[in-house]
């Protein structure tokens, strides 16, 4: 019998959840072709939701891996995976009450179905250990998007934007699987913890002979994740996709592909090793296939920043805007992961891995809540396309209006919302961020820091126009839509997470657990020193 | 309980403006002054208090408890604590004191304006965050009500948003006040790093003590450090170069422009680096940077006032000067030397008695609009002491402190700053002396300017033949819900420095200062100085003179181009008189004040404004990139990955 087979078929308890999200998917599917109700198949996915909420709660706690065994098994189930699959059903139950009225009635069943299987995708990006895994999960995210940005809205922009995404997206995966390959041929293995293993225990001399492979490798994984992102400069299709599709299109875009690709990174990169892979070589987290990846994370964070920001001050496109608000808000998450490689260890205060899913999960609230209200107010006989459009907002709905400046405020990173909070953590760890022992000068990170805060002042530009058209200004047609109330729905809990993450005890609740997930001491069972490189 | 009452005044104006948001806007709108009014005033009775428990604790402080964790990531934590100590009291109650009655003043001013609410609510949430800035234990809760001071001016600024001047005027200021804010948030953390890991204001400055003493503290650190808090309190006192804001910030309604660009939120730089005394007292360096930056501000902007024509901009540029000047003070008091506890004294004394006199000019500048419908250049009207005689009188007093005029509160207050850095000049070594030296005969040529100003300004409102604008037959003085507040603060303009100066008060409060008793390196005592108290009295009544001369006497005189066809008609002894004038004085200051304003309205406005448009501009050249085309895409895709492969490959 295989040696690990009794932890292989351990692993089914703990994807009940994804089962359970699959298997409602397929209710979805097949209901919706004997009835169009809106109501009942929103409820269904909700319910779905629920289903594997609670089927998470209940699941083992911790799977149990003795000695070698995390280099047999495909999934791991340690503290990053299970924030991830929190973060995945939290958001998916509000991506389903953002998009309750918009698509066709018709059509509802399959767009929920969809979306189930994205969000058991995203799960299983958190806990993948094998690059197969890995890639089937990504895939599992974006064959149900390409048909999910095209269902609720049949024109011709609609489908252009579809059709973009498929073909980027496509070329995306096409660099991931390169770069995946090469990371077989270097290591021997598909599995991720063996492929750390074996990248960290290598001596210099061994990294050197390999470092060429390793760096190509290296660049495609990030090239095929920061298209998932939103990375500059592959960033491309975002705004023109985001103003084609939906705006419940657009919503999912801007969160879901985000979550699935920063966790992705920390995984592949190293950043969270899984437990068992023994880390006590010299090498920094997030080093394991390169030395470079600092660096490179280094550019790719100041270039998303900077164009990200410089491109939206100049649109008038309320989704377009947003499109490239969300490209800068990836530079800032892409500046903790920079930062991350230098701020690890035991007692280090401030940890670029944490800044960065604290980020990850007040930005979720921040853009879902904005996405949510555009949805909510837009009508085809009174758009809500443009900046202009929101003229005299508060005048009209003074509450949605009021909302949604915390909204705005939070983008801009105003003290007192989980903006502020996640952008302080982020700064402040480029800032402390030192390198010892390495040959990068000491002022690197700290520019970094600067160019975010500075490019945080211009992003105040136009998240401050969005305000004041909204209150010193008066619309010659106001709006008339009331909000719906699922919509309502969702701009309010946006709010009071907004809010609620950013003081006691949101704040300290939230930091523990994204701290938790680079708490290693926590879950390792054993100390092992291993020799054995483990072969497919 | 004395803790209660720091939470109180916190509580008061943010419920003031709950209040006006939520319900006051549907509900009361013509009454929403009420609940502000009620905050701000209910606020100064708890500072009042306050001040009261903080002279009788033994401590020299009220303070909250510690246990309410904000923020904890490990070696990170930032509490959520209040503390007041003589420096803090001082300040809350200057707030609110002054803060209540501009609210008051303000009801009768935007009496009847469309955002009557908002106003209100603006001013409420404004008065929220100025006070939490003050009471605040630790830095980072500082830097959260910094930004929120910076968020409430520009909705304050904005308020006139029709006006397209106003709103880019709100930019400016919000834009400019966000890149020092990156300078504070740089020396926090710069400060957390190398002092202690921690946030909170004594364990920070505990730990430099101790470094210090201990011959391990590394002066360029502690210099860095000093440098970058200076950058964010240069941002929002509008010191050089950061200065080109708050001009432009008199779009603002006069309120406005007397509670937060003279009275408040300006002090707030001059706040951090008064509280962070501890740490500049160290660092001579960054002690002579601040005092530069400030002498070098009074200087120039008491210049450019001399020339211009708009009342409200005669006095932002003042408030400039006398920001400069209580920087001059805190940049003057040498920790070596033992004058550090001179120079806070020195510098939050003036900044106490300018909020008096400033708000009071600001407010009787208001009143004049309010009169004027609206037009404040000062060439279009001329002679109104008959018609609106409260505001002649209390502007009077107004401009007699300011003018450093003998006895008024002005006089004692620029007479410590120009004490403190006449201290460093005699006491200083190595190149202070030299440095304090010029600065020292700078401030005082800056305080003849200053009366000179001032009275002009005064003179050409208030005196010569009765002349109004354009739609205006009957000047009406204000209501007497705005003549109140007039008065008032023209006794406080003329009453504070005496009373609370000689008698050393004001000292004994400061001195209940912790910073100040908790490092006795830096404390020396204080010798009233008469000789300078005598010069500064002549040269300030000399620049009154002048304006007098130049405005009542022979206005003929103050216009260049006029003067010099006239100057045949003038009797013989008289033309040598005036030539000297007009070569020695007139001319090279019309000239000197012209080169000022030219480099400040072109160079410096058109570097900053060039700033903001790099943005637009960059956005333009990349734009073309985003044509739609997939395969175009594709492409650049691939070209960047080829980039990074390049660049990383190269490497």
């Amino acid at each position: 019998m295989h040696p690990y087979a009794s932890q292989l078929a351990e692993l089914f308890h703990h994807l009940y959840p994804e089962m359970a999200l699959v298997l409602c998917a397929c209710v979805l599917f097949i209901g919706g072709l004997f009835k169009a109700d809106r109501r009942l198949w929103g409820i269904v996915a909700l319910a779905g939701l629920a289903t594997a909420f609670a089927l998470t709660l209940i699941s083992p706690e911790a799977q149990s891996l003795p000695g070698t065994a995390v280099f047999g098994v495909p999934v791991v189930f340690d503290s990053l995976a299970h924030l991830t699959r929190l973060l995945a059903l939290a958001s998916g139950a509000m991506f389903i009450l953002l998009c309750w009225d918009e698509s066709p009635e018709r059509f509802v069943a399959d767009h929920h179905a969809c979306f189930l299987l994205i969000i058991a995708g995203v799960s299983m990006v958190g806990s993948a250990n094998d690059l197969c895994v890995l890639f089937l999960a990504l895939e599992l995210i974006s064959i149900p998007t390409y048909i999910l940005l095209y269902l609720p809205k049949h024109d011709d922009a609609s489908q252009e934007a579809s059709m973009k995404y498929f073909l980027l997206s496509v070329l995306a995966s096409a660099f991931l699987l390169f770069g995946f390959s090469y990371l077989f041929g270097i290591t021997g293995t598909t599995n991720i913890a063996g492929i750390m293993q074996v990248m960290l225990g290598a001596n210099d001399e061994e990294r050197k002979a390999v470092a060429g492979m390793a760096q190509i490798s290296m660049l495609m994984i990030a090239a095929g994740l920061c298209f998932r992102v939103a990375a500059v400069p592959f960033h491309f299709y975002a705004p023109d996709v985001y103003q084609g599709t939906s705006t419940s299109g657009a919503a999912l875009l801007s969160y879901i592909p985000k979550i699935a690709g920063f966790v992705a990174m920390l995984r592949i990169f190293g950043f969270v090793l899984p437990p068992g892979v023994d880390s006590a070589g010299h090498r920094a987290i997030g080093m394991a296939l390169s030395d470079q990846t600092p660096t490179l994370f280094w550019f790719l964070a100041a270039l998303t920043m900077t164009i990200g920001n410089i491109l939206a001050i100049l649109q008038d496109n309320l989704k377009r805007l947003f499109a490239y608000s969300s490209i800068s808000h990836t530079g800032y998450m892409l500046v903790a992961l920079a930062s991350a490689p230098y701020l690890s260890g035991p007692d280090a205060a401030t940890n670029g891995v944490a800044a960065l899913l604290f980020y990850l999960v007040a930005y979720g609230a921040m853009t879902f809540g904005v996405f949510a209200t555009i949805l909510m107010l837009h009508r085809t006989d009174r758009p809500v396309e443009s900046v202009d459009d929101l003229a005299g907002l508060a005048k009209s709905h003074p509450r949605v209006a009021l909302l949604l400046t915390v909204l705005c405020l939070s983008l801009l990173g105003f003290p007192f919302t989980a903006g502020f909070t996640g952008k302080f953590f982020v700064f402040f760890g480029a800032l402390a961020t030192h390198a010892p022992g390495s040959t990068l000068p000491h002022w690197l990170y700290p520019t970094l820091a600067v160019v975010g805060m500075v490019n945080a002042a211009i992003g105040g530009w136009y998240y401050l126009r969005l305000i004041s058209v909204m209150y010193l200004r008066t619309s010659v047609k106001p709006i008339e839509t009331c909000g719906s109330i699922p919509g309502l729905a969702t701009l309010a809990i946006c709010v009071a997470l907004t809010l609620g993450l950013s003081v006691p005890p949101g704040a300290n609740w939230l930091l523990r657990s994204v701290r938790q997930t680079t708490d290693r001491t926590a879950i390792v069972a054993q100390p092992q020193a291993l020799n054995m490189v483990p072969g497919p | 309980m004395p803790s209660t009452y720091l939470w109180m005044i916190l509580a008061l104006p943010l419920l003031a403006t709950v209040i006006i948001a939520t319900v006051g806007r549907k509900l009361f709108p013509s009454k929403c002054h009420l609940p502000c009014v009620a905050g701000a005033v209910g606020a100064c009775v708890f500072a009042v208090l306050t001040l009261i428990a903080v002279l009788q604790s033994d401590t020299g402080a009220v303070e909250t408890g510690r246990d309410v964790v904000w923020i904890n990531a490990g070696k990170m934590t930032a509490n959520i604590s209040l503390r007041a100590d003589g420096l803090t009291a001082i300040m809350l109650v200057m707030v609110t004191f002054i803060g209540s009655l501009i609210a008051i003043y303000a009801a009768g001013y935007m009496h009847g304006d469309p955002g009557y609410p908002r106003f209100f609510a603006a001013v409420s949430g404004f008065l929220f965050f100025m006070l939490g800035l003050v009471l605040v234990n630790n830095f980072i809760l500082l830097y959260a009500c910094w930004e929120g001071v910076g968020l409430c001016s520009y909705l304050l600024i904005g308020f006139w948003f029709a006006k397209p001047s106003a709103a880019a005027a709100a930019r400016k200021a919000f834009l400019v006040t966000r890149l020092g804010d990156i300078g504070l948030f740089i020396g926090i953390l710069i400060l957390w790093q190398n002092f202690g890991h921690s946030l909170e204001y004594d364990v920070v400055f505990i730990n430099v003590k101790e470094q210090y003493d201990a011959h391990t503290l590394d002066p360029n650190l502690l210099f860095w450090a000093c440098f970058c808090l200076f950058v964010g309190a240069a941002g929002k006192s509008a010191q050089f170069p950061l200065h080109v804001w708050l001009p432009d910030a008199m779009e603002g309604p006069s309120p406005v422009s007397a509670l937060i660009h003279a009275a408040t939120m300006v002090t707030a730089g001059v706040y951090l680096v008064a509280r962070c005394t501890p740490l500049f007292g160290l660092s001579p360096n960054a002690q002579m940077l601040v005092a530069i930056i400030g002498g070098f501000t009074a200087l120039l902007a008491a210049v450019i006032a001399v020339t211009q024509t708009d009342l409200k901009r005669v006095l932002a540029y003042s408030t400039l000067s006398q920001l400069g000047y209580m920087f001059l003070a805190l940049g003057s008091g040498l920790g070596e030397q033992k004058l550090a506890s001179l120079a806070v004294m020195a510098a939050i004394f003036h900044l106490f008695t300018h909020a008096f006199f400033k708000a009071l000019l600001f407010l009787g500048a208001g009143s004049v609009m309010h009169a004027m419908h609206n037009v404040i250049d000062m060439r279009e009207f001329g002679g109104l002491r008959k018609s609106l005689p409260i505001t002649h009188w209390t502007f009077l007093c107004g401009a007699a402190a300011l003018a450093g005029f003998p006895l008024l509160s002005g006089f004692w207050s620029k007479d410590e700053v120009l004490a403190t850095t006449y201290g460093a000049w005699q006491h200083g070594h190595g190149a202070q002396p030299i440095v304090y030296g010029v600065l020292f005969f700078s401030a005082l040529f800056t305080a003849g300017l200053t009366a000179f100003y001032t009275f002009r300004a005064y003179f050409m409102t208030f005196w010569g033949d009765e002349k109004l604008p354009h739609g205006v037959e009957h000047p009406h003085e204000s209501p007497a819900i705005m003549a109140w507040p007039l008065r008032i603060l023209a006794v406080g303009a003329l009453l504070v420095g005496v009373v609370l100066g000689p008698t050393h008060l004001f000292q004994k409060v400061i001195d209940e200062t912790w910073v100040i008793q908790a490092f006795p390196h830096l404390q020396g005592a204080h010798h009233p100085n008469w000789a300078l108290m005598a010069g500064s009295s002549v040269i300030a009544l000399a620049g009154i003179g002048l304006a007098y001369l130049f405005y009542v006497k022979q206005p003929s005189l103050a216009d260049p181009a006029i003067t010099l066809p006239s100057l045949y008609d003038l009797s013989q002894a008289k033309f040598y008189f005036d030539e000297l004038y007009e070569l020695t004085i007139v001319k090279p200051m019309t000239i000197f004040a012209h080169v000022c304003r030219i480099v400040d309205a072109y160079l410096l406005d058109g570097v900053v404004d060039l700033l903001g448009q790099i943005p637009a501009f960059l956005g333009f050249l990349v734009r073309p990139v985003q044509n739609g085309l997939v395969q175009f895409y594709a492409l650049l895709m691939a070209l960047g990955m080829a980039g990074f492969a390049l660049s990383v490959l190269m490497r």
